[in-house]
């Protein structure tokens, strides 16, 4: 409370002589300011600077022992856009991002509904459901590459033995097959989160709801679209943005499976950009790349926290 | 939900268990494949389950790899970048449930937008920050990097906590001559365990597996982490799969008891991360 604001206490504190308050220690130890400088210094030093890093190289010429020279302007963006492959790459990026944020996020609502059930051994669903998410990217990408392997994998050993095949499959050697198994692994891992996150939408909505609406007459489909849905458009929202941006800059999956074989065409921009930095040491160009997926990830959620936030007024 | 039928309640049943074989199936693979020889992972026809079963890959990744300097420095990975996470989230997290203040909105955008960025995407700028810092090759850059991109999670996910705790305990605690740093300590903090305990759980597991920042500034054995460590197992022409397995379960274990551990606050942590101040 402002002692200025009630006239009586003013008037009281001029009576008793009592001076304002000065700055206390105590007051500058508990300044808000002071309490978020800790986290404010670790995101200037690794997040702030490796940007503005990353812009200035973006705009430079880099030596292939990766000393940056003088500002060339867009020099590395036409080298960049003059690649088919850049183009290809993109149009995978897109697919890849679409695909597993999409699939992902509607088995996720039906597990998600699946586990707000009373049901035996709903516990061990919900154990199991942890497992991928816990496991490493790098691990759980390596087993589907084994599982997937054109001699001994178990898929082929699984098929053949109910005879579904007379002849083993590869699998991993063609885009067409191996870039939609990705996507399955890509899927598989993002189930965990995006299904915990609608969980705890679900858990927040009264079964009061349902109770009436089903008094009123409406059927399983009706209460899902009219009651469901609507209440948990945010951790919907919320899983479908994060998820995009793990998803999109997602690294562990293709670099362990087809390390963006053959010849670029299962690679995304961050594969890309990872091979143009550290294999050809062309750090300008994946500078230039880096600077354009971060813009269209920025495009993206913008784009789409708008969309939803319009809906909701 | 209303009032499931029979078959509804039968169809649930097999949905659910379904699900858990499709769940656990690579993970059952990985184990029995780890269980073989490696005359026999490379046998033809193959086997599923092992025709001998065998712990002995498990007794020679020792050996073969540096694998208890990998899991060390894992350990002290993860551990220095909960630590890291922590002091720098904390306070930034209670200020931002309890206080108002100039450039409170500015500051949680900031947050928001570093969310945005993964360390991949950073990591031509990263490298020379890294480099500057003269930490390449230590895992002390990594503890760095891992605590800054878990920072707007941890953030997140504190502040959510701390607004669940009713501001009239603080006041009473105030009014009976407590300070605020005291408050903190004794009142706030200990209210908040489970807010902190996941926060912990998930930041310690992102920095355990974490894998394209470590496979960039790492170059030497003696400060390799884990995730790292394993692709040695891939060679140019062939993988020894029984050990990449076998070195994965040792990873994986206790990860996975650190989540199990976790799981009854995993939908109360997420939910209370998105009350709204």
């Amino acid at each position: 409370m402002e002692i200025d604001k009630v006239p009586a206490l003013k008037k009281l504190t001029r009576d008793l002589k009592i001076k304002p308050r000065k700055m206390t220690w105590e007051d500058i130890v508990t300044h808000p300011y002071l309490w978020l400088l800790p986290s404010l210094i670790l995101m200037f030093i690794v997040t702030f600077i490796p940007i503005v890093e990353l812009f200035i190289t973006s705009f430079s010429r880099v030596s292939l022992a990766g000393v940056r020279h003088e500002i060339t302007g867009f020099e590395n963006y036409v080298a960049v856009s003059s690649k088919p492959t850049f183009y290809m790459v993109l149009k995978n990026t897109l697919i890849w991002t679409v695909a597993v944020v999409g699939f992902s996020t509607i088995l996720s609502l039906g597990i998600a509904i699946l586990l707000n059930q009373k049901f035996i051994g709903r516990r061990l669903v919900r154990a199991a459901l942890i497992v991928p998410w816990a496991v490493s990217l790098i691990i759980t990408s390596a087993i589907w590459k084994w599982i997937l392997d054109y001699n001994y994998g178990t898929l082929n050993y699984l098929l053949s033995k109910f005879n579904l095949i007379n002849e083993n499959i590869y699998w991993l050697a063609s885009p067409s097959l191996s870039f939609p198994l990705m996507i399955w692994v890509g899927i598989f891992v993002t189930l965990p989160f995006t299904s915990f996150v609608i969980l705890s939408g679900l858990q927040t909505i009264s079964n009061d709801l349902y109770e009436a609406a089903s008094i009123d007459g409406a059927d399983g489909w009706k209460r899902f679209f009219f009651i469901t849905l609507p209440l948990i458009k945010q951790p919907l929202t919320v899983s479908v943005v994060l998820n995009t941006i793990y998803v999109f800059n997602s690294f562990p999956i293709i670099w362990t499976i087809t390390q963006g074989d053959p010849v670029n065409q299962t690679d995304t921009v961050i594969t890309y950009l990872y091979k143009l930095a550290f294999q050809t040491n062309k750090m300008g160009e994946a500078a230039a790349v880096s600077v354009i997926s971060f813009l269209l990830l920025l495009a993206f959620t913008i784009v789409y926290v708008s969309i939803v936030l319009r809906r909701e007024r | 939900m209303v009032h499931p039928s029979r078959i509804q309640k039968g169809l649930t049943l097999l949905a659910a268990y379904f699900l858990v074989v499709v769940l656990l199936f690579p993970y059952v693979v990985m184990l029995v494949t780890a269980l073989k020889s490696r005359s026999e992972v490379y046998s033809i026809p193959p086997t599923f389950f092992p025709r001998e079963w065998t712990v002995s890959n498990f007794l020679e990744i020792w050996t073969v790899i540096p694998l208890s300097t990998y899991i060390w420095n894992t350990i002290l990975i993860a551990t220095g970048s909960t630590l890291l996470t922590l002091f720098c989230a904390i306070p930034a997290a209670y200020v931002l449930s309890r206080r108002q203040f100039v450039g409170k909105r500015a500051y949680m955008y900031l947050v928001l937008i570093t969310q945005m960025f993964s360390p991949i995407v950073l990591l031509v700028g990263l490298f020379r920050v890294i480099q500057w810092l003269g930490l390449m090759d230590s895992i002390w850059g990594l503890v760095l990097v891992n605590a800054a991109f878990t920072q707007a999670f941890a953030i997140w996910l504190l502040t959510g906590y701390f607004s669940t705790i009713p501001r009239e305990l603080e006041q009473a605690a105030w009014i009976d001559g407590c300070s605020k740093l005291k408050t903190l300590v004794k009142i706030v903090l200990p209210l908040a365990t489970p807010g902190i305990i996941t926060t912990v759980i998930f930041v310690f597991i992102m920095a355990w597996n974490e894998f394209v920042v470590a496979l960039t500034i790492i170059s030497s054995d003696v400060s390799r982490p884990l995730t790292v460590g394993i692709y040695a197992f891939f060679g140019k022409y062939d993988v020894q799969w029984q050990y990449l397995f076998a070195t994965s379960l040792v990873a994986t274990i206790p990860v996975i008891i650190l989540f199990l551990a976790i799981e009854k606050y995993l939908v109360s942590g997420l939910t209370a991360g998105g009350v709204k101040d």
